[in-house]
């Protein structure tokens, strides 16, 4: 090992030599270094506003390059991550007209290209994602925009620094959706002419970095906003080069030969050997889980007996053994930091139970169809973990079979839900529970009920009906905290998935690299890192 | 000849267009909603439609097939779905990756295979021919790919010698095969691509020189008591024809087939593009890729036939 | 020759114009029995192979472990341990079970689309060789649409765009073979048909279908069946190929080209044990090909 390392250490150092002398010339000062990032991402997100490639998009290009009115708190690890003042430095729903929302803009923030913020620049942004009459209107970015804009009904301007937003129902939690929705510089498309492609290569936005170098499907190299509005968050590295790798072993691969220095989920196969190269890893708990999804309108699952059947039939500690310690088992939909979680009924693995349950239902053996993709954002291991899942459910009465696809098929059945896949049972999507709307919300009411939202199992009961409207129309944060409470109670007691586990988001740091904070979210604040040498 | 360089390129004129219909039709076959990378799960019917209508992907098929080939017949091969960049922009881009690796794998694998094969085919029988033949079929038996994951194994994993994969510090931008730390990334890649070339090449030279030998001319040269080095030159001179016949196909047949050796080592070629616009449905990128790989290939195999044609004057009349 | 590159030479000429009448077919192939049993490597490589089929067929009695049952306890563990000959794989299943067991799609997946392809392609060839000029330029020039795309690329689009499988797997490799076997059936039919012992037939009123069974058939049988003898080898790679890109057959299936994918991402715990899958590809693909090699060898013989 001694030698290996010895060997490792010469070949990092050599590349970082190398590295050096190619990227940071003379003035390359004390602290920064580059950071390299390897991302799981197949291409390199879309930089012209609201990205592609998932969450991951939004973390390394949205949220450096750009900004939304409303931010995330990356800023702790040992605390749930909540929404903090973005470019908007409060909001709040007008009194009298509960589906009015007023923002007051930042003041003195500047564009990249030097432009002042303002309440025009909003205006003219919500245009280039809807209005399909302005000229700012963007076909790609309205439809990456979709699901953020369900609520959005109309913008009007104030005064310079506030605007209004007009929602089409009653929500309260209206302020967590802008937070994805990201604003760019209209003095830079007006320069460009609107040439959507040209504004991707030099981007505008008002976020902690600019982009430097881009070259597509390839890399894309940012450096410090030296002039960014938050002066806590000028990043300290020099520079931050992201690199897709989607491959897992090739992003081991390329941090062991000192290619990267930052590699997002390293293979928990390959944990091991990376400890033993010295590389530090860390993982926190995040609002994400790997459940089933289930089909209440045809089939077992039907039956609220089956479904608590199957979530006594799993033992979670096995799954997290099988991921190397990289996930925690997964009760309840929430994980148990999230601030909503309260006291929710737990199936903690009892074989007899569920075997008894499914023959009080009378289904034995229980024939089910489940989809599941061979690879996926979010999807963690699916064949392994689903091998495992199979030979637990089959241990108690189930008798599953699996169809097995890729993820863009399983994302078309997740889109068109149960009336066009009526037979399948259940099927294995990954969830990002960041925002309590998704989180709860979308998963059982009836006006998310698929194909035009994610109830994709058309999902119905009194009480959880009830709770999500509540919850819609309460404005005061601490009643509100307890009606979502009240609903992932709910939610446990319906059993209205299969739960499995939440997801830990391992990451893989060389030696070399400091200050990284992993927050308990989606999203990280990359800016605080610095490379040595 | 200029008639027969005008007859095979009419002659590949229908073959083009043929290729085209199959590229177009090919992703329709394709489950799944081309734009479901655009949307999210849940976006609403109306602006599904929306999206739909914007791309073009709401009219009938054969409509959709001949606007695009109209515009392809003026270089507008669309723009790619994911990414709003131009297809001819990402496939060109691409192309000079791949070419990158063929343009390094074709030579080599052409010497080593013309020498071995030279010898081979010098002693029918004996026991080096047998060597090297084995060898040969050694080489076309492969699975390159394998090869391709048993290198990392050895030099970036065991001993970690040389880099896994992608191209390097400044990714293709600025790659410059001539300094080492840029080229480091090309030898792995650049030896497994040689691989099956090497035996292919090694087989039909074999097989060239041995047929040469048994010409006339050859045993008139021997009878006229010529060296058996200068007999040896005046065959290998004649058997280089051919084997540079299948060093031209393979150089077709390595631009479109290297998907596999480009994704052991995420080499951002144009094989690359073309499993990752499979697996995102970006059909326009996916249509133009295929497209272009296959006119590539009509056109070596035009080229090749047509060179063989001025060389050997037998096939003129053929 | 491009579609195939692996294959290598192309069929012999002398096969085109051998023109020999049906009377004779018996004792050419007495010779080739005798050629064959003469070439020691042949049989020895025949005999590998006939044993991969055995291996194959018996698979279920040959696994010392049921190839997908696993313990994640026992994931990714070395050679010899607890019984496990070469070790377990990601999920803790035998690595030598999956292997033998994946024999099976392995010589299906270069067996299955090599015959498909032989009928179907024999049989268009046979007619565009046979039927008149129109007919012929028709399937001709469709066979040279496919014929313009390589070998690898064609599978991948056919396969990919049909979303894999092991079915989609098959039909891609089906219609990447077909156009070489039309094109060498037809130039087999167009060689005899002009040949005067069929104008002879012709002239005594025997219906087209007698013609070709009498007296084609055994002309373009011999090349067809030569040529696709080496393409077995040539499936077995591309169809392993395929499935390790992901589009060839689905998990959990046993399968030498997927287990080598799936194994990939462990190179880092077990590098060496994630190599023994590609061995195998290799292993049958080259007894293939010297077996095709040698069938060759002993047919090839002017009579």
């Amino acid at each position: 090992m001694t030698l290996r390392n010895g060997r490792l250490g010469r070949a990092l150092s050599l590349a970082t030599a190398i590295t050096a002398s190619a990227l940071i010339p003379a003035q390359a000062n004390a602290g920064g270094g580059t950071l390299t990032v390897a991302m799981t991402a197949g291409d390199i997100p879309v930089t012209a506003g609201t990205p592609d490639q998932g969450f991951e998009g939004l973390r390394f290009v949205g949220f450096s390059i750009y900004d939304a009115l409303v931010r995330w708190d990356l800023s702790h690890s040992d605390k749930p991550s909540d929404i903090v003042p973005g470019l908007a430095t409060s909001w709040d729903i007008d009194p009298v007209n509960h589906k009015r929302w007023i923002f007051h803009l930042r003041d003195g923030v500047k564009w990249h290209d030097g432009c002042p913020f303002s309440a025009d620049d909003v205006i003219w942004n919500f245009g280039r994602m809807n209005d399909q009459k302005s000229p700012q209107f963007y076909t790609q970015q309205y439809a990456f925009n979709r699901g953020y804009m369900t609520n959005f009904d109309s913008i009007e301007k104030i005064d310079d620094h506030t605007v209004a937003i007009n929602t089409k129902f009653v929500e309260s939690l209206f302020p967590y959706t802008m937070s994805y929705v990201v604003m760019v510089s209209k003095c830079r498309a007006e320069t460009l002419k609107y040439d959507w492609q040209a504004f991707a290569s030099t981007p505008s936005g008002t976020g902690p970095y600019r982009v430097d170098r881009f070259v597509p499907h390839e890399r894309l190299e940012l450096v410090p906003n030296k002039d960014y509005w938050d002066k806590n968050r000028i990043p300290k590295q020099d520079r931050m080069v992201l690199l897709p790798m989607p491959e897992a072993s090739t992003r081991v691969a390329a941090l062991l030969s000192g290619q990267v220095n930052f590699v997002e989920a390293p293979p928990p196969d390959a944990i091991p050997r990376l400890k033993g190269a010295g590389m530090q890893i860390v993982m926190n708990t995040y609002p994400h889980n790997w459940p089933y999804i289930l089909n209440f309108v045809h089939g077992p699952f039907t039956d609220e007996r089956v479904r608590k059947a199957a979530n006594y039939a799993l033992n979670r500690d096995d799954f997290v053994d099988l991921l190397g310690g990289t996930a925690i088992p997964d009760y309840a939909t929430m994980p148990p930091t999230t601030p909503y979680y309260g006291h929710p009924k737990l199936y903690k693995y009892d074989a007899e139970r569920a075997a008894a349950l499914l023959k009080e239902a009378g289904c034995l053996p229980c024939n089910i169809t489940l989809a599941m993709s061979t690879s996926g954002s979010g999807q963690m291991q699916p064949l392994p973990m689903n091998e495992l899942l199979k030979s637990q459910l089959e241990a108690v009465g189930f008798k599953v079979d699996f169809k097995v696809m890729d993820w863009n098929s399983l994302i078309e059945i997740g889109r068109s839900g149960v009336v066009k896949y009526e037979n399948i049972d259940g099927y294995n999507g990954s969830r990002a529970l960041l925002d309590p709307v998704s989180a709860l919300i979308k998963p059982v009411a009836k006006a998310y009920w698929s194909p035009a939202g994610s109830n994709w199992g058309h999902f119905y009961s009194d009480d959880t009906e009830q709770t999500a409207q509540a919850i819609l129309t309460e404005f005061d944060p601490d009643k509100r905290l307890a009606l979502l409470t009240k609903l992932h109670e709910e939610e446990s007691a319906h059993a209205v998935m299969i739960w499995v586990v939440h997801d830990l988001n391992p990451r893989a740091l060389s030696p070399k690299v400091h200050g990284f904070v992993q927050s308990q979210n989606w999203f990280q604040d990359m800016t605080p890192i610095t490379v040595d040498p | 000849m200029l008639t027969l360089v005008g007859r095979r390129i009419l002659y590949a004129i229908p073959i083009a267009i043929g290729v085209s219909i199959v590229c177009f039709s090919l992703v329709y076959l394709a489950p799944g909603d081309p734009l479901q990378l655009l949307l999210p799960p849940d976006a609403p019917a109306d602006a599904v439609a929306m999206i739909k209508h914007a791309y073009g992907f709401d009219r009938p098929i054969p409509v959709q097939y001949v606007l695009w080939l109209w515009r392809v017949l003026h270089g507008d091969f669309g723009v790619s779905i994911a990414t709003r960049r131009p297809v001819l922009l990402e496939v060109s881009g691409s192309l000079y990756n791949t070419c990158m690796l063929t343009l390094f794998a074709v030579p080599i694998a052409f010497v080593i295979g013309y020498s071995f094969g030279a010898i081979a085919g010098c002693f029918p029988g004996k026991w080096i021919d047998r060597v090297v033949t084995g060898t040969a079929v050694m080489g076309v038996s492969l699975p390159n790919y394998w090869v391709g994951i048993v290198l990392v194994i050895a030099f970036s994993v065991e001993i970690i010698a040389l880099p896994a994969t992608g191209m390097g510090r400044g990714g293709s931008a600025g790659f410059n095969p001539l300094v080492w730390a840029d080229a480091q990334y090309m030898i792995l890649p650049v030896i497994t691509l040689a691989m099956v070339p090497i035996g292919i090449l090694a087989r039909s030279t074999r097989a060239a020189v041995a047929e040469v030998q048994g010409l006339d001319f050859v045993t008139t040269l021997r009878a006229k008591g010529l060296s058996e080095s200068a007999v040896i030159r005046h065959v290998l001179k004649n058997a280089m024809a051919p084997v540079l016949a299948v060093m031209g196909l393979q150089f077709g047949y390595l631009m479109g087939g290297s998907i596999l050796i480009e994704t052991v080592f995420t080499w951002p070629g144009s094989g690359f593009l073309l499993s990752k616009s499979i697996i995102n449905r970006d059909i326009p990128v996916l249509q133009g890729a295929i497209l272009v790989l296959a006119m590539i290939f009509v056109a070596t195999n035009l080229c090749v036939d047509l060179l063989q044609a001025m060389i050997d004057p037998r096939i003129r009349r053929a | 020759m491009s579609l195939t590159q692996t294959a290598g030479t192309a069929i012999p000429a002398a096969w085109n114009d051998d023109g020999a009448p049906s009377v004779r077919v018996r004792t050419y192939w007495q010779s080739v029995g005798v050629r064959l049993r003469r070439d020691e490597v042949t049989l020895a490589f025949g005999a590998i192979v006939l044993a991969i089929v055995l291996v194959a067929i018996f698979a279920p009695a040959l696994a010392p472990f049921d190839p997908y049952k696993g313990s994640i306890v026992g994931r990714l563990k070395p050679f010899g341990w607890r019984g496990h000959p070469l070790g377990t794989d990601e999920l803790g299943r035998d690595l030598l079970s999956r292997l033998i067991y994946g024999a099976r799609s392995s010589l299906l997946m270069g067996l299955v689309p090599v015959v498909v392809a032989m009928l179907t392609g024999g049989t268009l060839g046979v007619i565009a060789g046979f039927a008149g000029k129109r007919v012929n330029t028709v399937i001709m020039r469709m066979m040279d649409v496919f014929y313009a795309f390589p070998s690898v690329l064609l599978a991948v689009a056919i396969s990919g765009a049909m979303g894999g499988g092991m079915l989609n797997g098959m039909i891609a490799l089906s219609l990447v073979f077909i156009p070489a076997l039309c094109r060498i059936a037809e130039t087999a039919t167009a060689q005899v048909r002009t040949l005067e012992y069929i104008e002879a037939a012709r002239a005594t009123g025997a219906g087209a279908l007698t013609i070709i069974r009498h007296h084609v058939l055994g002309n373009v049988l011999g090349p067809v069946f030569i040529y696709a003898s080496s393409l077995v080898s040539v499936a077995i790679l591309l169809a392993s190929g395929l499935s390790f890109l992901g589009l060839g057959i689905k998990p959990p299936t046993a399968d030498w080209g997927l287990m080598l994918s799936t194994l990939r991402d462990s190179i880092y715990v077990n590098p060496w044990i994630c190599a023994l899958p590609g061995a195998a590809i290799f292993v049958t693909s080259i007894c293939f090909n010297l077996l095709s090699d040698g069938i060759r060898a002993a047919m090839d013989v002017r009579l």
